[in-house]
């Protein structure tokens, strides 16, 4: 697509600086269910954000009609929505860095050199091989997707960015069942690399999660040590990562406000955005604003060490973005994750005298809140005594507050696992929860 | 637009195999957001989208794809892809399109196109100063507008030809009351299938955001909550998302079909105790969760659940009519042309019943009243449900007592619908935004106040 003409346009009418965000995107999706192909989806799909500067405000506007017809409604829906905004913020178009890092292997073609038949196939195996670990499984999604995402910035100031990604992600949701209780499991992997599709490990831990929590029941209430599952954490992690946001700072929402420099999580506990990991779509050396994106240690060692920037925030904070500026989404991490340590999952059971594995928390979207960092909610997983497990246990809440959690750890496992949202976590050792049961 | 000779074209094409079934849904979307923080208008956009769904099966089997190109070449051309998961001889089906037409039920008086951005915008200042001035410990409010026109046109190889518009506006409000010990959050967020006349003359923007404020406060002077099991009050209105979430998934085709859902084969069976009956209505007049069509081409219905306790009805799409033997109920939505459509809910409430809200709290000895409810979330699976109180209160001795924050709800849908023992006659719904397999849909939940003899709650504080 020539956006010269738009360029042209936004001038001639006033705007100042224009910019265009250009994504093409190619998604595959297939489902299996009782050895049938319960879903297949194919989607090639096209996106243009444009956004302009008109009178020292932002004027945005999104369409997916693309063609030069509509160039006259996006400027002029630019310059109304700049015209109506009444924010101060000093707003940006970039004119780019020096540098983009050079980030191989974003995009595999080898994903594609498995065929459409072969990836069904492939499937349909695997949820057989789900079916055949236990007797007690009843049903199981097995599912495979990959997705393609060509992105371009262009805009008035010169600056002219792609960046091509693709990933793919196969995986199992498990349901088993013992004619009295009935318990779930899931397991996936996410890499760019058909290799990487280990179905052989994805049915054995898909099936284990579901099998194990059968006839899973409450426990008594009270204070426990928690194991923290690599999946759980992320999983509470997520919610709470707008602390590390410097827009949340600056909207006084953010818990680790002028925290930079002090202790804010024990000292085992380092946080990383890594934009230049391997095999992830959310990697890449540039972010949706055109800013060279930056590995950093969001925490290192305990301490707080900084916030993540987009152009707004940095301005305000006489700094510089760190490259987190995403569409839609304000600010926001690419892989982000806590460091794994040396501990072995199966050594920290060992070292629980009495606690729970928590494996699963539920509805973390509601029954946590990011401003003050209180959570309660609905967890399973297994009661521990001794170093072994004793039984599966459910329909119990686990209450606390994330930072108390996190200067709360124990230990940290060598098991780091990322979640659909490229939130990672490894296994956590808690030195204690209010876990409410009967 | 694409005319009905090139849909009867795609139509062809994708059963140009041994395919019995296929259908082109279109969608050509304008929406407008506006947000305002810190009593400023922070971002304004407008939005168009547009594309295509073709979606081709065979019994319940189907295959589903989608794209924004109008072109006639790219559309034959996804058909045919789609067409070859169907490998066989061409089963002969010729597709005549019949347009099908329904009385307007949900008029519109303003449409967001003949309504200035200015207009709207002053509904998010003027949320801002009410909420401020409900307070002093109000410190911040953040508030949304949005509407839209998704105007959609859904054809199929069985005939349906339908043309459907919808009209929706909401706005969200949030107000965040601090001290210097704690910080709380209050949320309110009306919307309607309507036009700008939903704030200008059947809502108050002030009242919506005093309301939104007035629960921050609620809750900035709460104590923990208790844990344990008791008796658990909810309150009419959002209160609805327990049936929603804990019930209304399970009895969708989507995991009824599968038997994957507790009330899977249990039709004709009491699943609730007998003073429940719960009802999905699409056909509400301007209601959230209203349409004249399903995103399948079929006439909005009213459907009654569960009757006096016993399960009545499924929520039924039509490809799980056929995987389930039964019919459909017109129930299948999506989000957008991004989704192959499945059934889902619309406005989803359980009906009144005969206690008064006084005599709820009268007969409640010691438990918790919850007058807001948050989110929540359910495994259909197992039916185990979890939702956050969003404003809650002690009851002691038949009376309404202190302030108690950081509540959760944990139960399991099947043995909470037993376990309804006092149901209200103050049924009021509220407009939410429902997420699954096809994607966001906007869908209204309802109840009148009801009490549960007996549920788990999570606090942070021991048991008492």
């Amino acid at each position: 697509m020539n956006f010269e003409k738009l360029f042209a346009l936004a001038k001639e009418k006033g705007i100042e600086d224009l910019q265009v965000y250009y994504v093409d995107d190619n998604q595959f999706d297939i489902e299996v269910f009782k050895n049938e192909l319960e879903k297949y989806t194919i989607a090639n799909t096209q996106k243009l954000s444009v956004k302009g500067i008109y009178d020292s405000k932002m004027g945005t506007v999104t369409t997916e009609v693309i063609n030069e017809e509509v160039f006259d409604f996006l400027i002029d829906s630019v310059i109304a929505s700049a015209k109506t905004i009444d924010s101060e913020d000093e707003v940006f178009i970039y004119a780019g860095d020096k540098e983009y890092k050079n980030v191989p292997g974003l995009f595999n073609e080898s994903i594609y050199d498995v065929s459409a038949k072969q990836k069904i196939q492939d499937v349909l195996d695997l949820e057989k091989k789900v079916l055949e670990k236990d007797e007690r499984i009843k049903m199981v999604q097995a599912f495979y997707s990959d997705g393609a995402v060509e992105v371009t910035i262009e805009n008035s100031k010169g600056l002219k960015l792609s960046k091509k990604v693709n990933d793919g992600l196969i995986g199992v949701y498990v349901i088993a069942s013992d004619g009295k209780d009935q318990r779930t499991g899931i397991d996936y992997i996410r890499s760019n690399d058909y290799a990487d599709f280990d179905f052989e490990t994805v049915a054995e831990e898909g099936a284990k999660r579901a099998v194990s929590l059968l006839g899973a029941t409450a426990c008594d209430s009270g204070q426990y040590e928690i194991l923290l599952s690599k999946e759980a954490s992320a999983s509470l992690l997520t919610p709470h990562v707008g602390m590390f946001s410097a827009e949340s700072v600056q909207k006084d929402i953010s818990l680790l406000k002028g925290k930079v420099g002090q202790l804010i999580a024990n000292t085992n506990i380092t946080v990383i955005d890594d934009p230049f990991m391997k095999k992830s779509a959310k990697s890449g050396s540039f972010d949706d604003e055109g800013v060279a994106t930056t590995y950093k240690e969001l925490v290192k060692d305990g301490v707080l060490t900084g916030f993540m920037h987009n152009l707004k925030t940095a301005k305000k904070d006489h700094t510089k973005s760190t490259g987190n500026g995403f569409i839609g989404r304000g600010i926001a991490p690419t892989n982000l994750y806590i460091k794994p340590g040396d501990l072995s999952y199966d050594d920290a059971v060992k070292s629980m005298k009495k606690g729970l594995i928590i494996t699963e928390l539920a509805g973390t979207h509601s029954g946590t809140d990011p401003i003050s960092g209180d959570f309660s909610l609905q967890a399973s997983g297994f009661l521990v005594e001794d170093g072994a497990v004793v039984r599966p246990v459910a329909l119990i809440t686990v209450a606390g507050n994330y930072l108390q959690v996190l200067k709360d750890v124990k230990a940290v496992c060598n098991d780091l696992k990322f979640n659909f949202g490229y939130i990672g976590s490894p296994s956590l050792l808690i030195h204690s929860l209010m876990v409410s049961g009967k | 637009m694409l005319d009905k000779v090139l849909i009867t074209k795609i139509l062809q094409q994708a059963l140009s195999t041994n395919a019995d079934f296929a259908e082109v849904f279109i969608e050509d979307k304008f929406q407008t957001n506006a947000s305002l923080l810190a009593s400023k208008i922070q971002q304004v956009n407008n939005s168009k989208v547009f594309g295509i769904g073709v979606r081709v099966a065979r019994g319940y089997q189907s295959v589903y794809g989608y794209t924004n190109s109008p072109k006639e070449t790219d559309l034959l051309k996804l058909a045919n892809d789609l067409a070859q998961s169907f490998p066989g001889e061409k089963q002969g089906i010729t597709v005549e399109l019949k347009e099908l037409q329904v009385a307007n039920v949900h008029k519109i008086k303003y449409l967001p196109s003949e309504v200035s951005i200015d207009e709207k915008v002053a509904l998010l200042r003027r949320a801002d100063v009410a909420a401020r001035e409900y307070s002093d410990e109000i410190n911040q409010v953040s508030a949304n507008y949005q509407d839209y026109v998704q105007n959609v046109w859904i054809a199929n190889s069985e005939g349906t030809y339908v043309q459907d518009r919808r009209v929706r506006t909401r706005m969200s409000i949030a107000a965040i009351a601090a001290n210097e010990t704690s910080k709380q959050t209050g949320f309110d967020g009306p919307g309607g299938f309507y036009g700008f006349e939903l704030f200008k003359e059947i809502m108050s923007v002030e009242d919506s955001a005093r309301e939104a404020a007035r629960i921050a406060i609620a809750n900035l002077h709460a104590e923990e909550c208790p844990s344990g099991k008791m008796p658990v009050i909810i309150d009419n209105g959002f209160g609805g998302v327990i049936f929603h979430e804990a019930c209304g998934h399970s009895l969708e085709a989507t995991s009824v079909a599968k038997g994957a859902s507790v009330f899977s084969g249990k039709k004709g069976e009491i699943i609730a105790s007998p003073l429940v009956t719960a009802i999905d209505d699409g056909t509400i007049p301007n209601a959230w969760g209203s349409a004249a069509f399903d995103d399948e081409g079929n006439p909005q219905i009213k459907r009654v659940l569960i009757k006096d306790g016993v399960l009545n009805s499924y929520m039924i799409d039509k490809l799980n009519a056929k995987r389930m033997n039964d019919l459909p109920t017109n129930s299948g939505r999506r989000e957008s042309y991004r989704y192959e459509p499945t059934s889902r809910m619309t406005n989803t409430y359980i009906d009144n019943g005969t206690s008064t809200f006084d005599e709820i709290i009268a007969a409640t000895e010691y438990g918790l009243y919850c007058k807001k409810m948050g989110g929540g979330s359910v495994n259909p699976a197992s039916g185990d449900f979890n939702f956050s109180v969003g404003e809650g209160y002690m009851v002691r001795n038949g009376k309404i007592a202190e302030a108690v924050k950081g509540a959760t709800l944990v139960g399991t849908g099947s043995q909470a619908l037993l376990k309804v023992d006092m149901v209200g006659n103050n049924l009021l719904r509220a407009q939410g935004m429902c997420g699954s397999a096809s994607g966001s849909i906007p869908t209204d939940v309802g109840q009148p106040t009801i009490r549960v003899s007996e549920m788990t709650v999570g606090g942070r504080k021991a048991a008492n």
